[in-house]
């Protein structure tokens, strides 16, 4: 009973940071159709700032590094989208999507030629990694932080889309743009405000991630996002709710493999989760969580 | 001028550009010049291979590299001397490690397999369109991935697989890559390929006007597997050894933004694709290098090529969407500019008789 515990906390945390990254792609791609495949490179500036903040000033506290980092994965997101995504805004998909690469190229070189390939290290706080006891099972305070910072961020996203102008002009561009700005909304703020969302969410799972790893370096941001963009398209890509539905599900289904799956084969983890995904796509096209689409309608 | 004839000159034109490029190199050029354009010559025939699905298609395909993979093992397995192999996986399957054949052969067999294993993944992918299409295809990347890592028993995990016979020289590259922009213009100007393109553009128009989308769609993913299949023998005959970090994302990405750099929708487009970014990445790598130029000994700056790959999609991106060369092939562009302008002259003579 604790072992089952414990892994269902571990999937939680696991799938909670999928969530969130999964929803900053889901938030961009309902909003103007761009999958997002920079937004790995927005967890690496997040995690570069704190490491520069922390190298020149010395300053360690996880306090004053946390919002500077969030701060800077906003900053980089709009930046990024005022930069290189509004000139593509209405091209292809497939314009949008070698954009994104090609920043992501950009970016990760960046830090190659100014930083350094190796890694550098980030002072993670100790009481990250105290252990807590709760009746059922011992939970790691960083696994608590993460699940929990995971709910409040998904419960404030909910409540500016249902309550704010902003999120009901965003939610209704994800259905339909042209409507959005027939009405008289300014097209260049609900982008920005899904940009800066998705940065928002991009910097919280940063946070986690280099707590964990406790160093950044230039490609730390691409296996996260890979997966990501994996369970935003099993949640049902564009669905804000589906993303995180997949978010946790891909957690889920990772902690699953690697319990089930014997030693001598565990390496193999990765290759039985797509196989999975792949027959999930292919028995529901529009994901879990999508909405199925009859030929002719719009998009197809 | 029959359709035949006109695919015939376009491709031939088609062709020129590169192979006035390697004639050039391997008259001119050094060694480490000739091992540039031998890379080259690959990566062209890669980027045709990608062009045969995607650039008819229309669907982004993020898989492609995975046959080579599959192929250039193959090749590499099958003819790796059996002494050498019972030094570095002495415990392969199917008695592999004291079986040896030819180059040619196994280059045919491992081509065959690849398409096979084309067939039945393709089977799967045809079924979807836009984004679940290329997700598949993503998910195919991975999956081999991860086998060719694992399977240490064939593929030797991460570590290399060496003693390939270097069987590939310029000239046989050269002669198949000439091919394969014949076989890509063939393929993409036949009924298949106008069916394919007009199943692109819009699948529901194309289906009741009687095109058999998954069909055309798995004849054209099958095809193209089995050019990027070669690509792959090609490439572990240059190099005599092979490792699976070749076959995954960084070639993925570079085949990628050669092909939508250039045009994805033409062979002209693939082809010219491969020449500007191959151009930009030595010129980078030479600054790269910490060069002296008049006297002044430049820093080395490491990622630079990286960094103009990246600028150079971003840019090509916002300034010209459609790639370079545009939807069309550069012969057809050049036959349309030439009507238009006979065209015209044409009207102001008969306006100056008037």
């Amino acid at each position: 009973m604790e072992y089952v515990v414990q892994q269902i906390l571990n999937a939680l945390s696991i799938g909670g940071n999928y969530a969130l990254l999964a929803l900053g792609l889901a938030i961009v791609f309902s909003v103007i159709g761009l999958v997002n495949f920079a937004y790995g490179e927005v967890i690496a500036v997040a995690g570069y700032v704190m490491f520069a903040v922390f190298a020149v000033s010395g300053i360690d506290y996880a306090v004053v590094l946390m919002p500077i980092g969030i701060l800077a994965a906003v900053g980089i997101s709009i930046a990024l989208e005022r930069v290189a995504f509004r000139p593509v805004r209405y091209a292809p998909a497939a314009t949008g999507l070698l954009t994104a690469f090609g920043v992501s190229i950009v970016v990760k070189n960046f830090f190659v030629t100014l930083v350094a390939t190796r890694s550098k290290s980030v002072p993670t706080p100790e009481w990250l990694a105290y252990q807590i006891d709760i009746g059922l099972a011992r939970i790691q305070v960083i696994q608590l932080l993460e699940t929990t910072a995971t709910a409040v961020a998904l419960l404030l996203l909910v409540l500016i889309l249902r309550r704010t102008n902003i999120g009901l002009a965003m939610r209704a561009a994800a259905r339909d743009f042209d409507m959005v700005r027939m009405v008289g909304i300014n097209a260049n703020k609900v982008i920005a405000a899904a940009f800066a969302v998705s940065g928002f969410l991009a910097g919280l799972a940063a946070i986690f991630i280099i707590a964990r790893r406790g160093v950044v370096d230039p490609f730390m941001g691409f296996t996260p996002v890979l997966k990501a963009f994996v369970a935003a398209v099993l949640g049902g890509f564009g669905s804000l709710g589906g993303a995180v539905v997949g978010g946790f599900f891909l957690g889920a289904l990772e902690v699953f493999f690697q319990i089930v799956l014997p030693p001598s084969i565990s390496g193999y983890r990765d290759a039985f989760v797509f196989v999975l995904v792949s027959v999930i796509l292919v028995w529901r096209p529009e994901g879990l969580m999508g909405t199925k689409r009859q030929f002719g309608d719009k998009d197809e | 001028m029959t359709g035949m004839q006109r695919t015939f000159k376009g491709a031939a034109l088609t062709a020129l550009l590169p192979i006035a490029i390697a004639l050039l190199v391997i008259a001119l050029g050094d060694g480490a010049q000739v091992r540039i354009l031998s890379v080259f010559l690959i990566n062209l025939i890669l980027v045709i291979g990608l062009q045969m699905f995607m650039g008819n298609t229309s669907i982004v395909n993020l898989g492609h590299v995975s046959f080579m993979g599959i192929a250039g093992y193959a090749a590499a397995i099958l003819t790796i001397p059996a002494s050498i192999k019972q030094t570095i996986i002495p415990e392969a399957p199917f008695g592999l490690a004291a079986f040896q054949m030819g180059p040619i052969e196994a280059g045919i067999m491992a081509i065959i397999l690849a398409m096979l294993v084309a067939l039945i993944v393709g089977v799967v992918v045809t079924r979807e369109s836009g984004i679940s299409a290329t997700i598949l295809t993503l998910a195919l990347l991975v999956i081999v991935h991860t086998v060719l890592v694992n399977w240490v028993e064939l593929t030797r995990g991460m570590r290399a697989l060496y003693g390939v016979p270097m069987k590939a020289n310029a000239w046989l590259l050269l002669g198949c890559a000439v091919l394969v922009i014949f076989l890509g213009r063939w393929f993409r100007d036949s009924p298949l390929g106008v069916q394919l393109r007009a199943s692109g553009e819009s699948r529901i128009a194309a289906e009741s006007a009687g095109v058999n989308v998954r069909l055309v769609r798995l004849i054209a993913w099958v095809l193209s597997s089995g050019v990027v299949a070669l690509g792959g023998v090609l490439y572990v005959y240059l190099i005599g050894s092979v490792s699976p970090k070749s076959f995954y994302f960084d070639t993925t990405l570079l085949t990628l933004a050669m092909l939508i750099l250039g045009g994805m929708h033409s062979i002209s487009g693939a082809v010219i694709g491969v020449i500007v970014v191959t151009a930009g990445f030595e010129i980078m790598r030479y600054f790269e290098s910490s060069p002296v130029i008049f006297g002044v000994k430049f820093p080395e700056f490491l990622g630079l090529t990286g960094f103009f790959l990246g600028l150079i999609i971003v840019l090509s991106m916002a300034l010209r969407p459609k790639g370079v060369v545009g939807t069309d092939e550069i012969d057809e562009s050049w036959e349309r500019r030439r009507q238009d302008q006979s065209e015209r002259t044409s009207a102001a003579a008969s306006r100056s008789h008037a």
